[in-house]
Parts: C-alpha cells; structure tokens; sequence
C-alpha cells in the first residue's frame, strides 16, 4: 500500500537560521514538485482514468455499493410519495418548531454543495493547480448535492402541488408576482443560479474528456452517447483557444456564486426576528461553513475512490494534505464564528439572543451543541499534525466527523426554534421515523447518482492534469501519442 | 338584537309534512316534458302572439300543474325547510333566537345564531342576568354535541344480549303495556336528573296522579346536595344560596371554584371583575383549597390546604371572626414571609371583618355539609346576610323525589320493577348501580347517546338535544325562560318532558303545550303575546325569586371530626373542565380544550404536589396505582405546583367506555374499540385511530355523589410504566435554566403590580417595555415607529385633493387583571371559526389549532429545599395571557412569505390568504409570538368521511374550513368586520363602536377583550388602549401590535404582600433611557401631533 509513506519529490533545501537572517541572501528557487506521481505519462493517465468508466465489469464494490444506494434511494422516493399523499404532518415539524429535519437537511446539501465550484472556479482563477486532480469530483459532488439540497425545499411545503408558485412567473390566474421581499424567493434564484452554473461548468469541462472516451469507445451505443455529450469535440488548437476562454468566463461567472449562494441561504435564518438566527455574522459563517463541509464531503468520497479505482498517483497525498488544509482554514473560521455569535450575545445585551445561546450550549438540547463543536471545531485542529494529514484512514474518520458536525450546525440553528420569545409556546422538537428516512434517503439518493457518474463518465478532468503534468521540466516519460 | 319568530312553533317536532301530490304523475304529461326542455316557460315569449282557445287550455292547465309542482316535496327529501319560507327571513342571513338549554347540569341563556335553519353559533344571552350575553366553555361546544355523529338515532329493544332497532310506535306500545300492568304505580320508579321546569314538573305531578304509588328520583354525579344539607343544618330550611359579588369586597372561598364552577358562575365572574377595577375599588379575594381552581388563580392570596382539613378550618375561622367582631382590635404587623396557616387565618378573618357587610365567605359543593353551615354562620356574624349573601327558596318537584342512595336500595331489595332513567348515566358515575340494575325486571333509558347505562337497560330510545326540545328552565336567581327547539330533532330524539308526559298517559305529547300551560299556571304569563315576547326575550321580566329571611337555627356546628395527619394522603375528585361530569365526553372541542391550569388534553391524571410526589415516589407522567379500600385504578400523575401537600386532585368524567368515537367506544363483550374520530397517531391519516377511553374512570373511587374527597384509605404507588400526557404548554417539565429564563420574562409578559404601587406608578407597565432606541441629533430616543395606526390611512391610491378614505384600524384589547383564564373564548373561536380538532397524538406533537390560547405561568419562590427541582415551587402564584394573533402593524409574517399569501388589509388587519398559501411555514417561524397554526394534516378529513357528516352542519358558513398544507390564525374574526361593514354600507351609517364583536370578545364573562377602532377616539377600545396600564408585548421587536394588554392588577392585603413582588419593577431601570418613557406621556395630545417627537409614548402604547 505505502499510503502513509508516499514519497513526494522534495526540492528544496532548508536555509540555516543564520543565512535567512543575512543581507543579501537570495533564497533558490521553489521548484514546483510534480503533482502526478509514479511512473505516469499521458497515455497512462488516460488509460486509469477510461479504464474507470470502460471497464465492462465494474469492481465488485461499485455493484454493492450502488446496490445499497439504489435502495435507499429508492426508499427516498417512497417516503417522498407518502409524504405527499399524507401531508407534511409525517415529519415531527410543529407549531413552534416549523422547520425541521427537511430545512436542515436543504441547508446541509447545499453546503456540500460549494466545494466543487470552489474548486473549480476560484482555484483556477487563482491558478491553482492541485485542483485539476479532484475538481471534476468536486463539481459533480456539487451537482448531486444541490439534485439533493432542491429536493428538500419542494417538497416541504404544505402544498407540494403549487410550489411552482415559489417561481415567479406571469399567472393569468392570480394576476400577481411572488414576494420578492422574502428571503425563500432568493433562495430560488440563489440555488437556481448555482444548480445551473454549476452543471454547465461541470458539463463544459468535461467535453475533451468526453471526446476522448468517443474515442475510445469500441460500443457504438458507447460511441454514439459519448459523441452527442461530446458536442463534435475534436482538440484543435480554435477549439482550444475558445474553450480555455469559455472555461475562464464561466469560473469568473461561477465564483460569485460560491459566496452567493450560501449567504442568500443564510438569509433565510438571518433576515428573520429569531433570537439565534436573527444575526448579521450568519453570511460569511455560512460560506465559511459550506466550504468546510463541501471539503469534508469531498475527502469522504475521495479518500475511498482513489483507493477502488486505483488513482492514488493522480490523486495524491498532497492533493488531500492540501484540502485537509483547507479544512483547518474553514473550520477555524467556523470555530470563531461561533466564539463571536456568543460573544456578540453577550455584548449586544439582548437577553432573548442571550438565552438563546446560553439554551444551546447549556439546555436541554446541549448534546447536539456539543456534537457540532467537537465534530467541526476541535476534529479538524488534528489536521495540525502532519502524521494525521497523511493517514487516510484518519482523515476519512474526520472528514466524516466533519459532515456530522456540519449538519448539527443546521440542526442546532433550527432548535432554536424550541424556545423563541414566549416560554407560553416553547415545545420540544422530536424527530420523526420519517425525517430519518429522509435524511438517510438524501444519502441514498447522493451516492447513487455519485455511483453512476463514476461508472460512465471521466471522473479526474484528463486533460486539465496533463496540462499540469511535469512536461515542462521533462518529466514525462513519453509525450502523448 | 334579539328577533324571534314563532314560526318555529308551526313545525311538529317530528315527521315530514304530508305532501298531497306526486311529481312521478306529473312527470309523465307533455306539457311537464316540453317545459322541462325549454329554457323559457312558454307562456313567457309565446303569450303576446295571440291565442288560440286550444293552446289557452294547454297553458293554464300546465300552469296549474306547476303551481302545484312548486309546492310539491320529494318523499325522500328530508330537508325542504324554504318550503314556507318564514316571513321576514332572507337566505344567507343569520337570524338570532333567544332560548334557555340544560346543559352541563345548569340552566344556560343563550342567544343562538341561526344560519340556514340551523344553529351554528351559542352565544350568551345579553339581556338575561344570568348570562349578560356570556357563555360559558361547555355550553359554547353545546353545536358541536347536537350535530354528535355518534348520537343515537333509533330505539333499540335488548333481549338476551341482542339487540333489536325499534322505532317510537313500539315503544309507546310497551311502555302503554308495562304502564297497564304496573296499575297504581307501585314498582314504578323514575329516575331523572335535577332538572329545575315548571313543566317539568307539572308533568311529574300528572304521572304521580296517574300512579300515586310511583317513586321519582333525582340523581347527579356532580350533587349539589352537601350545599343543601348544609343550609338545613343552619337555617332548618334547603335554601339556595346566592353570592352578590357586586356588593362584596372581601371574599374568601373555601374550596370553591367561584369564577367557572357554580351554576351561576357567570354571573359571579362578571361581578367579580366589574368591581376589581384597579382604577375604582377593588375586591380582594381570597382562597383556600386543595387543588388550583382558576378562582384560587385569581385569588389576591392562596392557601393550599388539604380538603379534608378545611371545614375544622372554617371552624377556626368563625372563632376568629367572633372574637375579632366582639370588639375594637388592632391590625397586627405585616408579615413579611410566607405565612404560616395561623396567621393567613388571622390575616384573613381581620380583612373579613373589617369589611363587615361587604364581605363573603363561600365554601364549595365538595365540602361536607357541617362546612356549609359553619360558612352560612360565619356569613351572618359577618352581617353579609341580605348584602352578599342571598338566599332563595330551592325549587323542586312537588312530588317527593329520592336520592340515588335511595333508589339502589329499593332495587337491591327487588322493590323496583319498573325503571325508567330519562337522561343520566348512572351505570357509569354510580358504582354499584349495574349490578342493581340487574334486579329490576323491566328498565328502558331515556339519552341522547347509547351509554354504558344504555347497553345494561332492556329498552333503550334516543333523546333530543337540548336545542331540539321544548321546555323551560327556571335559572338560578328563579327567572323563568323558555327553551324553544332551534331544529326539528336531527334523529327522531323526543326530549324527557315528552316521555314523562307519555307515561302520564298522552298519546302524542305536544311539548309546546305542556310548556305554555305549565308557566300560564306557574307564573305571571298570561296571554299569547306575554307568551311571545318570553320566546322573543328569552326570559320572562321581573319573575326572579325572592329573597327569603334566613334566620340561623343552629350555631356552633362542629367540623366533621378529622384526623390531621402528614401521612394520611386525601383523594380529592374534581369536576372535569372538558367533560364536565363525563356527559361531555363525546366533544371532540371540549377534549382538546386545555384545562385551565394543567393544560392537559384528552386526559385526566392524579395532581400531585411536588414535595408529596418525591415523598411517594411518583414522578410526572408515570402512571400510578391509586387504591381506595379494595378498588384501585391505574392513572398518569401530574406533577402540579400549588397542590396541597399530601392532597391528590383527580377529574371525573373521562374512562367513557360507551361514550362515542371521540370520547372512547369499547365493545362491551370483545373489548376492542371501535374506529375513532380523531386520530391519536400517525396512522390515523391511513386507518381509522381507535376510539379508546379518554383518561381513566374515577368514579369506582367514589362512593356516591356527594363525596368531594375522601381521607382514609388511599393509598398510591408507582408502577414505573410511562404514559404520554398531551399538553399544551409544558411548563414545569422545564430545565431549571428555561425556567429561570420563564421567571425573567414573565414578569415582562404579564406585567402585574400590587394596587398600591399602580396608584404610585401608573405608567408603570409602559415604561416596562424595552424600546428601541437610537442616538440622532445629540438626542437619545426611541426609533421612529414605522407607521402610527392613526395615521394609517390604509389606501394610497386616493389622488388630488380627496382625503383618504377614513378606514378602522382594528385593534384588541386584553385586561389581565379582568382574564380569569376560564377557556370560554378558545371554544367560542373553535366554534365560531372552523377550528379542526386535531387529537392527542397530534396535541402532543404540538399542532394544537386553537387560534387563541392562553399562557399560564406560574410565579413564585422556588422551594429552597429542593431548589434543583424546577417543579418545586412553594405555593405559586398564577397568571394567565390570552395570546391570539396580535396583528403587528409592521408583521414579522408577511415579509417573508415567498407567495404574499399573508397580506395587510386597508383597516390593518394582518389577512391570511387561504388559497394562495403553498405552506412554507416560514410565517409560523418568524412570529415572535407563534400564533400561527399550520395543517400538517388534512385535520377536516372527518367533516368529509360519509359517517361524520353530520359534522359538517356545526361549521359557520361564513368562514372557510381549510384544506391541508395551509396556515391559518387568529383573523380577528374578520367574517364579523365584514357584516358589519356591509351592514353599515346598506342602511348608509357609519360602523359604530360595538357592531363588531370577536367571537372571544362577545362569550368572555368577565368582559376582559375588547375589540373596536383603535382610530374612533370614542370607542372603549381606544380608550383601553390610551390607559396608562395598555402595553404591548415584544414590541421591542417593532411589531407594533394591534393587540395590547392591560397590566394585571392584584389587590393583595398589606399584611401579607410578598416581598418578591416589589422585586420585579426593579431591575428595569437601565438599557432603556429616561427620556425613553417620560411620565408625561399617556394623555391625548399625542393624537393631534404624532410626529413631534411623542413616538416613545405611541410606542409604548402600542
């Protein structure tokens, strides 16, 4: 295996002390270390990654996986039909507590869902190269999210059968637009925007890599289905050239959104008079928050991909010791955000938003607090040790703590809900045999569509990581044929 | 106003009117076919063309056979009420009908609104005494009972445990049968429940003159009997006593639930409030008890004391009075801790007799008689006698009537052959009675459901509905009403007069006919058109009772001996407040109806005080083994701060096993239940939710009617099984940080000061409010106020020079020193708005639908001993907050509901949009005072299921009943603004002060809501809304609520005010500046100059 002891080429010397100090001292050049490793040329990059989506018999883990995740999907839709043939009522929501499990649920699929346009707008801007290895699994990780996160705000409402009213559109009947005062509106445009700038982003990067599996395909159903996704791509240099441009557009017109999306989100608690949720800090620490999540949900699924599908030099150590990074970056931040939610508690005097705090670290609902301290504050400060960044195993347990952490931190927000202005109407929220369902079934639902896209389609962007391959110092074996 | 027609009187009570002609005939004939296909009567385009003698004839003849098809009915059309339309009535109306009803064993005065022929809405009758237009909970859910799906419909034969369907004729012909061979009576017994009629008995007199030897007996689980005994004991006389709160302004009551439990209680809760005006005088009331009544609630001062030990109080009580009386003494030193026993006694038997003549003592229907007597003697030591004390004769039957005790004798000893119970269950509140029932060779039952007394009896026939009969009632003060049937019977019910006047031998009784002789005899009403006006009116004038000079007769009556004892526990049983004696089981508003203090729903359980439960090991919501003697019942304990120590309260009423789908139907011979109503879980929404007993049955307990407690023998243990108590509000199973959050705000919500320190501080509830404040030009002051009401003009559309339309602006007022949290207006709302039940399981879940409810908070030292236990409070007090929708001017809802579908209107009522809400809940979120009710649910579902339809009949027309997916609140009864508004549109006059009244406002029988324009200068709301103890809650939030409360007012005794009281204005001084709330504030000058700078004082006002 030798996961933990992954060489990676280092190429610089340390400086003494001494000589740092000194006038004139001219430190020598950081020489990029390769971000592809092994014995790895063009060629071998295209074949692991096809081999991937060509294999005609997948490994046996993919089939039992995407069995179980089939399922529960399938259980998903179940519980999606009874719940609306029954009513919402089928989940524990109640008077005071409005907003449950389902909200919860929205908010964390949509946090998941920022990394891949992270990835993939704002590091390729700032050119970051690492991101070439794992963004194309970021972004279609972003997809099935938001496919997710869409999910649960329409079938929420009490009427499943006019959410379209939510849009707004010319009504002949009603003679009047939607609301555009509230906060759920923007969250239509907001996740609408998102879900498609993310799929054409998604989709457009893939193109060459599509073309080459046409290519590749000796199927003609293959052939014809790669060629149509493909849309005549054939790699001349014109195609290129306005691809690149294309590309840059759309990650300029996508980063935007990663900050967008989640702060129009947290308007949907922020813009409210609740003590807890009524706070200005909720956009930045939302965005920080998703970012962390959509890293964590990222490593979660990485971690055991590189492993079955064999893409542990195309996907290496440094790519995950840079995410866990990220990680320690994002959840510091959220780890501050709350410090400052209960200092600004304390300081802006207001007794209600005192308690409210105070309720959630302390009352009856502590536990899940606590769960969402330990999982996003004190976890990811492991990633501080070097030995803990290069052991996947650990970092898939935190990775997954991560998301624990991050869906309590929804879910303590909705709990706050229990006890708001008037102890008259304070009630306690219990979940509901169906709200768990559900969430496990977003689950279901998630991997599903994860299985599939690993099973047909190019899941590393092989173009983007030859582009960064060590051609330019020679280091490639051969070059592409 | 009042308008009654008699033209109800022409209906017979039952059976169609015979039709004379046959449509199948005349369906046959061309000119019936041609006319049926034209669009256009012939006659109509044809007629001016001329003609022909041939034609003349086809015309007329098809004329005269339509004439006569226009009055035809169909054979098996049942409803055809516009046949003959009443004259005066216009379709879609609504009429109003004074009438009188029995109900949960009083007489009630109502004024009952008519829509399309039948009654959907009870209100009280305003110009009755007795009433002054409230009603009280139980009479309220009175539509919902009438239209009972569940209501027996048919005569039932019983003979050798099956079951036979029978109609009237074949039991007419029985009982003419069984009446022939029982010849002068002698076996004969008759069983009824008290009922106070003139007809009632007259009839009785009839049937005791047809068979002399025939016994008669009155039975009520909930006996007044003890009252009676204990007048006898004093005066040698049963009177009725009569309590004059109006006169009173001392008034201590002894386990006596005052305000809600007597027959006449809401003429007393009205007096009671009317004389605690915190700007006038103010009465100070005064309560010892066992368990909280909402009377202790709104008590001044409360001692918990067992029940038992309370008539040895009152003994002690009387010394004191007597010697205190005797001559000069001197007010002792205020006592600044909680007062012990003796010096709440000394305290009170001072206050009593300081106020000699003005004071009242009243001891409740519970206690033994000796306590009754001791009271009547202390009252007239007291000089009360003729002031707030009044006696009147009992009516009664002139014929001898038994008591229950009585008649299980005769059956145990086989001298009852014949048994005829018309109306009661005593199966079930009697233990004992089935197996003596089973003595009795011929029994048939007279009642409106099939009960468990039904099933044991051979003959079974289904009564009327009190507002299906005729009768009368003589109410409490004497003043004699008619009752005159609002519905021909639903189901083919006959009401106990017209059996009754069957057994005395009339072959077809005409109800109407006894009523109007009876009274022609028994009273002033002489004529045809006195006899109308008493229909129109309700009550007939100046036929109130007299007085009667009670002299005491005996004195020095001596406490029933009592053992005081920590150790022994006490049993105390307790009329409930949703079913009242278990009669109203069956109503699905009255079971969802919170209680007043525990908040309990669909159940009873034992109340236990908290020091008592750790003693024994009880915990809340853990069922408990509770023993008398040799019966034992398994029962939910309820954990109730203010209980007396060692003291268990249990309700009656609840373990119906036979009292329909809702209140609990168990197959008497399977055991299983039935298909219930409501659902009590999730799968409800699938299969219908069994129909199980609601609560348990505490009637095995207890020996016969008029024990109120027992003493020895009882015994409880923990059996350990968890059991889920629906509340709606779950106070004390709090964690000590939320209660002391609850104790923080409380005082915020409800802003009480003792009487004293209002008259020092009257603004002080204002100033409590904690505004927004920001710092502009060097000055410190409150935010602008977005929009001040009285300047709202509602309409921005109007251009140039035409002023805006003058809009109301709509607003409510709650005074909490005048709320005795009585529920009353949570039963008028449900009935009056389409209110679903939704069931326990769904009440547990917290989706109870009420749009109004009312907050309870408990307040006082947490006992030291214990202080982790936030249960643990040593004698709270208790406050109560109405909370309905308290349309914010600028509402939190609106903004954030993505479809508009909660809107502001032009007269500032916060609208809800049924059919544009998607149910996004987001609304129910961001209210700060969670008023909003969502459907989670399709909770209408059993208006629409084939079996229940009758149900649909007691929703009002004029409000829609929502589908699910929906959010729905309070609507300040905007169906009640738009006929008054239309109203006032048509005869062209302006919408005066009180044309609209809510639903609550009007049953409320302390007067504490109060509803009007807010911008009518003129109107009471306005002037409640201006007075200095108007505030708003939250409305630091800038909500800006239309609905304002007035602080609570307690009048405590300076002897005895409890420290902590002064803490609770302290501590407000800061975070809120002094300009903020000037005392120059609350006078009228702001109206006329709203924007120089006077928004602090509208803000606080608001």
């Amino acid at each position: 295996m030798g996961l933990a002891s992954a060489d990676i080429p280092v190429s610089y010397s340390t400086p003494s002390s001494l000589e740092r100090g000194k006038l004139g001292y001219v430190p020598e050049v950081w020489n990029d270390p390769p971000w592809i490793e092994g014995d790895n040329d063009y060629r071998s990059v295209t074949d692991k990654v096809c081999r991937i989506a060509e294999n005609p018999r997948p490994p046996i883990a993919w089939w039992v996986g995407f069995l179980i995740a089939a399922s529960i999907a399938g259980m998903f839709g179940a519980l999606i039909g009874y719940l609306i043939v029954t009513g919402v009522g089928v989940w524990g929501n109640q008077n005071s507590v409005s907003w449950g499990f389902p909200i919860v649920n929205f908010v964390f699929w949509v946090g998941i869902g920022h990394a891949g346009t992270l990835i993939s707008a704002i590091l390729f801007l700032f050119r970051q190269h690492w991101r070439t290895s794992i963004n194309r699994f970021a972004e279609a990780m972003t997809i099935f999210a938001v496919v997710c996160a869409g999910t649960f705000p329409g079938i929420h409402v009490g009427r499943v059968w006019f959410a379209y009213w939510l849009f707004p559109y010319p009504d002949t009947r009603l003679n009047m637009w939607s609301q555009f005062r509230s906060p759920l509106l923007w969250d239509v445009f907001a996740v609408g925007t998102y879900a498609t700038v993310s799929l054409l982003f998604w989709y457009m990067g893939m193109i060459p890599d599509l073309a080459t599996l046409r290519d590749r395909a000796k199927h003609p159903a293959r052939r014809i289905a790669y060629g149509i996704l493909s849309v005549g791509w054939t790699g001349s240099a014109t195609q290129w050239r306005v691809y690149e441009k294309a590309y840059g557009l759309l990650a300029a017109l996508a980063t935007p959104l990663v900050l967008s999306v989640h702060t129009i989100v947290s308007f949907d608690f922020a813009v409210s008079q609740l003590p807890g949720w009524h706070t200005t800090i909720f956009p930045p620490y939302f965005v920080a928050g998703a970012v962390f999540s959509g890293f964590g949900m990222v490593l979660t699924l990485m971690i055991p991909a590189r492993e079955w599908f064999g893409l542990k030099d195309i996907v290496t150590m440094r790519h995950i010791d840079c995410m866990c990074k990220i990680i320690i970056a994002t959840g510091s931040m959220v780890g501050f955000a709350y410090l400052t939610e209960f200092f600004i508690a304390w300081y802006g005097g207001n007794p209600y938003e005192q308690f409210t705090f105070i309720n959630r670290a302390f009352g009856p609902t502590a536990y899940a607090y606590w769960i969402m301290v330990t999982c996003n504050v004190i976890s990811p400060q492991l990633f501080w040790i070097k030995a803990v960044r290069r052991s996947p195993l650990l970092i898939f347990i935190i990775s997954i703590f991560v998301n624990i952490g991050m869906w309590f931190e929804r879910f303590v927000i909705i709990l706050s809900l229990e006890r708001t202005f008037l102890p008259g109407s304070w009630q306690s929220f219990v979940p509901t045999w169906v709200d768990l369902g559900m969430l496990v079934g977003s689950f279901g639902l998630f991997f599903t569509l994860f299985l599939l896209f690993c099973r047909f389609l190019p899941i590393v962007a092989m173009a983007e990581v030859k582009q960064v391959m060590a051609h330019v110092d020679g280091l490639a074996k051969r070059s592409h044929s | 106003m009042p308008e009654a027609t008699a033209d109800n009187q022409n209906r017979s009570p039952r059976g169609a009117s015979p039709f004379w002609r046959s449509l199948d005939e005349l369906q046959n004939t061309e000119s019936f076919k041609e006319f049926v296909a034209r669009e256009f009567p012939q006659a109509a385009s044809e007629y001016p063309e001329g003609v022909s003698r041939r034609r003349w004839m086809q015309l007329m003849s098809a004329s005269f056979a339509l004439a006569g098809a226009a009055g035809c009915r169909w054979q098996t059309e049942k409803l055809a009420p516009f046949a003959y339309r009443p004259e005066g009535y216009i379709p879609g109306e609504h009429q109003f009908y004074a009438t009188n009803i029995f109900w949960a064993g009083a007489p009630r005065h109502l004024l009952v609104t008519k829509f399309d022929e039948r009654p959907v809405k009870i209100e009280g009758n305003p110009d009755h005494p007795g009433s002054r237009g409230a009603a009280d909970t139980f009479t309220q859910a009175a539509t919902l009972s009438l239209y009972d799906p569940d209501r027996a419909t048919t005569a039932k034969l019983w003979e050798q445990n099956r079951s036979f369907n029978k109609s009237w004729d074949d039991f007419e012909q029985a009982l003419a049968e069984r009446l022939a061979e029982v010849g002068d009576g002698d076996g004969l017994a008759i069983l009824t429940p008290p009922i106070d009629s003139h007809a009632f008995y007259a009839t009785l007199d009839r049937v005791a003159e047809r068979f002399p030897q025939a016994k008669f007996y009155q039975h009520a689980p909930l006996s007044r009997e003890n009252e009676l005994s204990g007048a006898e004991m004093a005066f040698g006389k049963r009177l009725r006593t009569h309590y004059r709160l109006s006169e009173a302004k001392i008034i201590a009551a002894f386990d006596a639930d005052l305000l809600t439990g007597m027959p006449d209680s809401l003429r007393i809760a009205r007096e009671f409030a009317d004389h605690r005006d915190p700007d006038g005088d103010m009465n100070r009331m005064w309560a010892v008890e066992s368990h909280f009544s909402t009377t202790g609630a709104s008590a001044d001062h409360r001692l918990p004391m067992k029940a038992g030990a309370i008539a040895g109080f009152l003994a002690q009580l009387r010394d004191k009075v007597k010697e205190l009386s005797s001559g000069d003494h001197e007010h002792g030193e205020p006592i600044e801790t909680e007062p012990t026993p003796e010096e709440f006694l000394e305290v009170m038997a001072d206050d009593l007799v300081h106020n000699q003549g003005a004071s009242v003592v009243v001891v409740g229907q519970g206690q033994p008689p000796e306590a009754h007597a001791i009271a009547h003697e202390i009252n007239s030591l007291l000089g009360a006698v003729g002031k707030t004390v009044v006696y009147t004769e009992e009516p009664s039957p002139r014929v001898g009537v038994g008591t229950m005790v009585e008649l299980m004798a005769s059956m145990s000893d086989r001298d009852v052959d014949t048994l005829l119970i018309l109306d009661g269950n005593p199966v079930y509140d009697t233990p004992g009675f089935a197996e003596a029932l089973a003595e009795v060779p011929h029994t048939a039952h007279l009642s409106a459901f099939e009960d468990e007394t039904s099933r044991l009896c051979d003959w079974f026939v289904p009564q009327t509905h009190p507002l299906e009969e005729w009768g009368d009632v003589i109410a409490w003060d004497g003043t004699v009403g008619v009752c005159q049937p609002m519905i021909a019977p639903l189901l083919d019910g006959r009401s106990v007069l017209e059996v009754l006047a069957l057994v005395a031998g009339d072959r077809s009784p005409d109800a109407r006919e006894i009523v109007q002789s009876a009274l022609m005899e028994a009273t002033s009403l002489s004529s045809e058109r006195a006899w109308n006006k008493l229909l129109h009116d309700g009550l007939l004038a100046d036929s109130a009772a007299e007085p009667v000079e009670a002299s005491l007769q005996q004195t020095g009556v001596e406490p029933p001996e009592y053992v005081a004892s920590e150790d022994r526990l006490e049993l105390v049983f307790t009329p409930s407040s949703s079913t009242f004696d278990g009669r109203l089981a069956n109503n699905g508003w009255l079971q969802e109806t919170p209680d007043f203090l525990t908040k309990l729903t669909w159940d009873n359980a034992l109340l236990v005080s908290p020091a008592t439960a750790k003693q024994l090991g009880l915990a809340h919501e853990k069922v408990a083994r509770l023993s008398v003697g040799e019966q034992s019942i398994e029962v939910p304990v309820y954990v109730m701060p203010g209980q007396a120590a060692g003291s268990l309260a249990l309700a009656l009423g609840y373990g119906r096993t036979s009292a329909g789908r809702v209140g609990g139907l168990v197959d008497a011979e399977t055991g299983k239940s039935a298909q219930g109503i409501y659902a009590n879980d999730l799968a409800a929404f699938w299969a219908p939710a069994p129909a199980d007993p609601v609560g348990v049955n505490a009637y095995p307990l207890r020996p016969n009617a008029t024990v109120g407690f027992l003493t020895d023998g009882v015994s409880v243990q923990n059996t350990g099984k968890d059991y889920l108590l629906a509340t709606t509000q779950d106070h004390h199973a709090i964690d000590q940080l939320g209660l002391e959050a609850i104790g923080r705000r409380t005082g915020e919500l409800i802003r009480t000061a003792r009487k004293e320190y209002y008259e020092e501080n009257p603004n002080f509830a204002p100033q409590m409010s904690h505004e927004v404040m920001v710092h502009v030009n060097g000055e410190h002051r409150p935010t602008d106020p977005l929009l001040p009401f009285w300047e709202y003009t509602g309409d921005d559309q109007y251009v140039g020079d035409t002023p805006p339309p003058i809009t109301p602006a709509w607003g409510m007022s709650i005074d909490l020193t005048r709320c005795i949290g009585c529920n009353a207006c949570m039963v008028a709302c449900q009935a009056e708005n389409n209110v679903p039940v939704v069931g326990k399981d769904q009440v547990a879940k917290g989706r109870e639908m009420h749009w109004i409810r009312i907050d309870r908070y408990f307040r006082g030292r947490v006992d030291p001993d214990h202080p982790d236990d936030p249960a643990n409070f040593e004698n709270p007090e208790v406050a109560y907050q109405p909370i309905a929708c308290q349309h914010c001017e600028t509402a939190p809802c609106e903004q954030v509901c993505p479809v508009a579908a909660t809107v502001h209107d032009s007269e500032g009522l916060n609208g809800m949009t049924y059919n544009r809400c998607i149910g996004t809940r987001y609304c129910a979120n961001n209210c700060p005072y969670k008023v909003r009710r969502f459907n989670y649910f399709r909770y209408t579902q059993p208006l629409y299921q084939e079996a229940n339809r009758m149900l649909q009949l007691a929703t009002n027309p004029e409000v829609t009943v929502r589908s699910r997916g929906v959010m729905e609140k309070c609507t300040y009864c905007v169906q009640r603004i738009s006929a008054a508004r239309i109203k006032a549109k048509v005869t062209n006059s302006p919408l005066t002060d009180g044309s609209v009244v809510t639903a609550c406002q009007q049953t409320c029988p302390t007067q504490a809501i109060v509803f009007g324009d807010l911008r009518d200068k003129e109107s009471k709301v306005h002037a409640l809304a201006t007075s200095p103890r108007s505030y708003g809650i939250l409305t630091e939030l800038m909500t800006r609520p239309r609905t304002n409360f007035l602080a609570r007012i307690r009048n405590p005794h300076p002897r005895l005010s409890r420290p902590y009281e002064s803490e609770l204005h302290g501590g407000h001084g800061g975070g809120h500046g002094d300009e903020g709330h000037g005392d120059g504030g609350h006078g009228d000058e702001h109206h006329e100059e709203p924007h120089d700078g006077q928004h602090t004082k509208e803000a606080a006002n608001a």
